[in-house]
């Protein structure tokens, strides 16, 4: 059984695109996370008015198997595959907040950027036809003000915390699988 | 007049004929039942026929949600199925956390009604308007997470959530459960059995639209300030922190810990099932349920011993109680394979852990031999044994096969007087309280729609001994007696009041741990949160909800009623009416059922001498509808 592959580090890019400083970001810190989705609830409530986590701008992944939950959120993307990825730049980046929005009268619903994105939190709305994005709720970020844990947090951020959070998720899952690797070879089942 | 919360929509699984249909839902159901627990209250009433078998297609398995199912509402995750009970033949309801009720509204659906009986296997797949009976030959026999992960994987979708019927629900294992995703159990009744019967192996939901309330800006903040008195509440930060395992101590404490089969309430070993020495050396980490700040669902891990690398939620306090002290097992390790055991095959672990506690009983006073176990030496304390059985139970194999009809059935096939160590009412295991330390709780095991239950009525504020919540929910001139565990005095009064407040918790559907304990939201909370939700005016009065609950209890009363309940059957074991609490701090205690019941039917308006509601009382809540229904169809 290899549990630790689902969540296997990418490497780095080796052309690295534009790499920016960002002030404020949203960062994530899975061990806190109890997958409760009240970051989700708040999200569609702010920003659709209703109740609908699958238009939420955020995605939490529960794993109930492993007991792991993780949030994705928009960002920290030092480099912006959304960005990149845009055809007509509808997708940009803001020069001074360094946050990454989408220009609506600009886009051509291509969905390029549905399926860039590095945490899946891009999302095309099949009702209305639009594509939905985090826009850090304009600096005052919903999600991380209801999050009841801390595990969405907004803050000026070092370089590499996404990296950071799946490599501490594969060596929690090492651990169990050493421990169940050792005890099959003893016998046990 | 309802405007937002609900869908508007009942959608019907037709077995039979192999269809699917959707009704509109009533508005007068909204008026005079809120959702949750009395909508299904009021379909099983009108559409099961009296008398039916519950494991034949006459029988339904209703899926319920609330107003507030899938909002911001701090826990307002919890759904509810409800049946005519396999285990017992009477109300049947089990209540379930996770993510499955949300999604059934995401889906655009306030209930699910499964009706009929396919002929071969199926599962049923609800993607918001897809609607699929599939087949379900290749997961027939496949463990309840086994089927999760096939079905999961097979629409390509993590976000599906699943009801399961494990190996148990398929042999109709009468206290068979459905579990959802892995590790949430609607445990209690035989709910398992009953999809089994119909031969459905899952419920797949998936639903990508949105819930609506009346008054989104207000309801929104009123449902964030909820969400920081849960959040600041110091007794709900500590059971984020021990889940139910705060209990083991506190229930030793007071002498009220389930132990050896409920022959005392004190266990010498239950430090090793206390949240304490659980969480450092086995809790990998905290989780909730949908729209939860409490977070009380713990994953873990055993990295030694015989049970090593075993990785799984649970058990809750009632497990630790099951597998724990009420088999003298002092190990948690053992509980927490028994839960995942139970988890995967489907069954309640309660109702499993109580059955092996009677015949460990019934053997040890050698009323049964290894001659009915089949060579099995039974022996408290004995881990390995437990294990065994279960999987014996689960697959209804030798002594397993008795033993999964549940205690009552199990003694009543045994005979020889065994049925003392059954310790049930109307056939339901007895959880994890004992009403010789905790007089109230003797009441509700007493009077509880479904058997012995610990979620409809059971009083905290006695039990816990909060002078100042009583003296404002019930006056101060019954102080002390009503917060004093060991009388009778004034306890039908907490009893019915409580039943009334969780009625309409039943009805939105909140979980237990915010508003039993520790005491967070109660009536007036509801009254201010629900117009803002529903625009139903007339929620807004606590009267009025009370009314709505008390229509609510009188209605199961009457199903029961017309399955042939009495007072005859509000009765307890006698292991709490006739042997005195042997040791702790309440020895000596015994239950004086009688006088309670007498207090109970009176503040009910129920009859002292049948225990079922009188003419008077039927009409007075607008019940007289069920003469229609009286007898069978
Ligand atoms: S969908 Fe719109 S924003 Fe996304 S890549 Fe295409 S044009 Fe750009
Ligand atoms: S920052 Fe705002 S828009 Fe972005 S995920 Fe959080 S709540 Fe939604
Ligand atoms: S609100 Fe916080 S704890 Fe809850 S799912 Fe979102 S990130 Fe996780
Ligand atoms: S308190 Fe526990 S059971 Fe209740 S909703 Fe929260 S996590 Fe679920």
């Amino acid at each position: 059984m290899l549990i630790t592959k689902a969540f296997s580090v990418q490497p780095h890019a080796s052309a690295l695109p534009e790499v920016v400083w960002l002030p404020s970001q949203l960062t994530v810190d899975y061990t806190k996370c109890t997958g409760c989705r009240i970051c989700e609830l708040a999200c569609s409530a702010k920003h659709e008015g209703l109740f609908q986590p699958s238009l939420a701008r955020l995605k939490v992944i529960r794993y109930d198997d492993l007991g792991i939950d993780i949030p994705n959120v928009c960002g920290p993307c030092e480099e912006a595959p959304c960005v990149e990825v845009c055809p007509v730049y509808a997708m940009r980046r803001d020069p001074i907040s360094k946050m990454v929005f989408l220009d609506h009268d600009k886009c051509i619903l291509c969905k390029s950027c549905v399926g860039a994105c590095v945490n899946g939190v891009i999302r095309l709305d099949t009702r209305e036809m639009r594509i939905i994005k985090c826009d850090h709720c304009g600096g005052d970020p919903e999600c991380a003000k209801v999050c009841p844990t801390g595990a969405i947090q907004y803050g000026p951020i070092s370089s590499g915390t996404t990296f950071e959070r799946h490599s501490k998720i594969a060596s929690y899952l090492r651990e169990i699988e050493h421990s169940a690797e050792t005890q099959s070879s003893k016998g046990g089942s | 007049m309802a405007t937002g919360g609900y869908t508007g929509r009942i959608l019907r699984v037709q077995l039979d004929e192999g269809d699917f249909k959707v009704d509109k839902l009533p508005q007068e159901w909204i008026r005079d039942y809120i959702g949750g627990d009395g909508f299904a209250a009021k379909l099983l009433y009108e559409e099961v026929p009296a008398g039916c078998d519950p494991l034949s297609s006459h029988n339904k398995l209703i899926m319920s949600t609330g107003p507030i199912t899938g909002t911001l509402w701090p826990m307002s995750g919890r759904t509810v199925f409800v049946s005519k009970a396999a285990q017992t033949g009477i109300w049947g309801e089990s209540h379930v956390g996770g993510f499955i009720g949300p999604e059934l509204k995401y889906a655009g659906y306030d209930m699910l009604v499964i009706e009929g009986q396919s002929d071969k296997p199926v599962y049923i797949l609800i993607e918001d308007s897809n609607l699929q009976i599939l087949d379900a030959g290749k997961f027939w026999g496949m463990k309840t997470d086994e089927v999760t992960a096939a079905i999961k994987r097979e629409h390509a979708d993590p976000d599906i959530q699943i009801a399961a019927v494990g190996p148990a629900g398929e042999r109709k294992v009468r206290f068979s459960a459905l579990i959802i995703n892995n590790a949430r159990a609607a445990g209690r009744t035989g709910m398992g059995a009953v999809l089994g019967a119909k031969n459905v192996k899952a419920i797949a939901i998936r639903g990508r639209g949105a819930v609506e309330v009346s008054d989104h800006e207000a309801f929104t903040e009123l449902a964030k300030a909820a969400h920081m008195r849960v959040r600041t509440n110091p007794q709900a930060q500590e059971m984020g922190k021990w889940g139910t395992w705060i209990l083991t101590a506190v229930k030793q404490e007071i002498g009220e810990l389930p132990t050896y089969n409920h022959r005392t309430g004190v266990f010498p070993g239950w430090e090793k099932l206390s949240g304490d020495y659980i969480r450092p050396r086995y809790t990998v980490s905290d989780r909730a349920c949908f729209g939860c700040s409490l977070a009380c669902k713990k994953m873990n891990y055993v990295r030694e011993g015989p049970f090593a690398g075993t990785l799984a939620e649970g058990p809750e306090y009632e497990g630790l109680m099951a597998f724990g002290s009420g088999l003298g097992i002092a190990d948690y390790p053992t509980t927490l394979k028994a839960n995942e055991i139970c988890n995967q095959y489907g069954m309640d672990t309660i109702s499993a852990g109580a059955t092996i506690g009677f015949a460990f009983e019934a053997f040890e006073n050698g009323l049964i031999t290894t001659e009915d176990t089949g060579g099995l030496q039974l022996e408290w304390g004995d881990s390995q044994t437990v294990i065994q059985l279960l999987e014996m139970m689960g697959k209804r194999e030798g002594f397993g096969d008795i033993l999964a009809e549940g205690s009552r059935a199990a003694a009543e096939r045994l005979g020889r007087g065994t049925e003392k160590y059954a310790i049930h009412v109307k056939g339901l295991e007895v959880s994890g309280q004992d009403g010789r330390t905790h007089r109230s709780i003797a009441l509700g095991h007493a009077t509880g729609a479904r058997g012995a239950d610990h979620l409809r009525s059971l009083v905290v504020v006695d039990q816990l001994g909060y002078e100042q919540v009583a003296r404002e929910r019930w006056g101060a001139d019954k102080l002390p007696e009503i917060i004093d565990p060991y009388t009778e005095k004034h306890k039908a009064v907490a009893v019915v009041e409580s039943e009334n407040a969780y009625c309409i918790r039943d009805t939105l559907i909140v979980c237990w741990y915010s508003v039993s304990w520790p005491p967070i939201f109660w009536m007036q909370d509801f009254a201010d949160m629900l117009p803002l939700a529903t625009g139903e005016k007339s929620f807004g009065d606590v009267k009025n909800l009370t009314k709505i609950a008390e229509r609510q209890v009188t209605l199961k009363r009457l199903f029961n009623a017309r399955e042939g309940i009495t007072r005859a059957d509000d009765k307890l074991p006698k292991r709490f009416t006739h042997e005195p609490m042997p040791e702790g701090p309440g020895k000596g205690q015994t239950v004086d059922l009688e006088p309670m019941l007498d207090d109970y039917y009176r503040l009910r308006g129920w009859d002292l001498d049948t225990g079922l509601p009188t003419e008077k009382k039927i009409q007075s809540l607008s019940l007289g509808w069920t003469k229609k229904y009286a007898s069978s169809h």
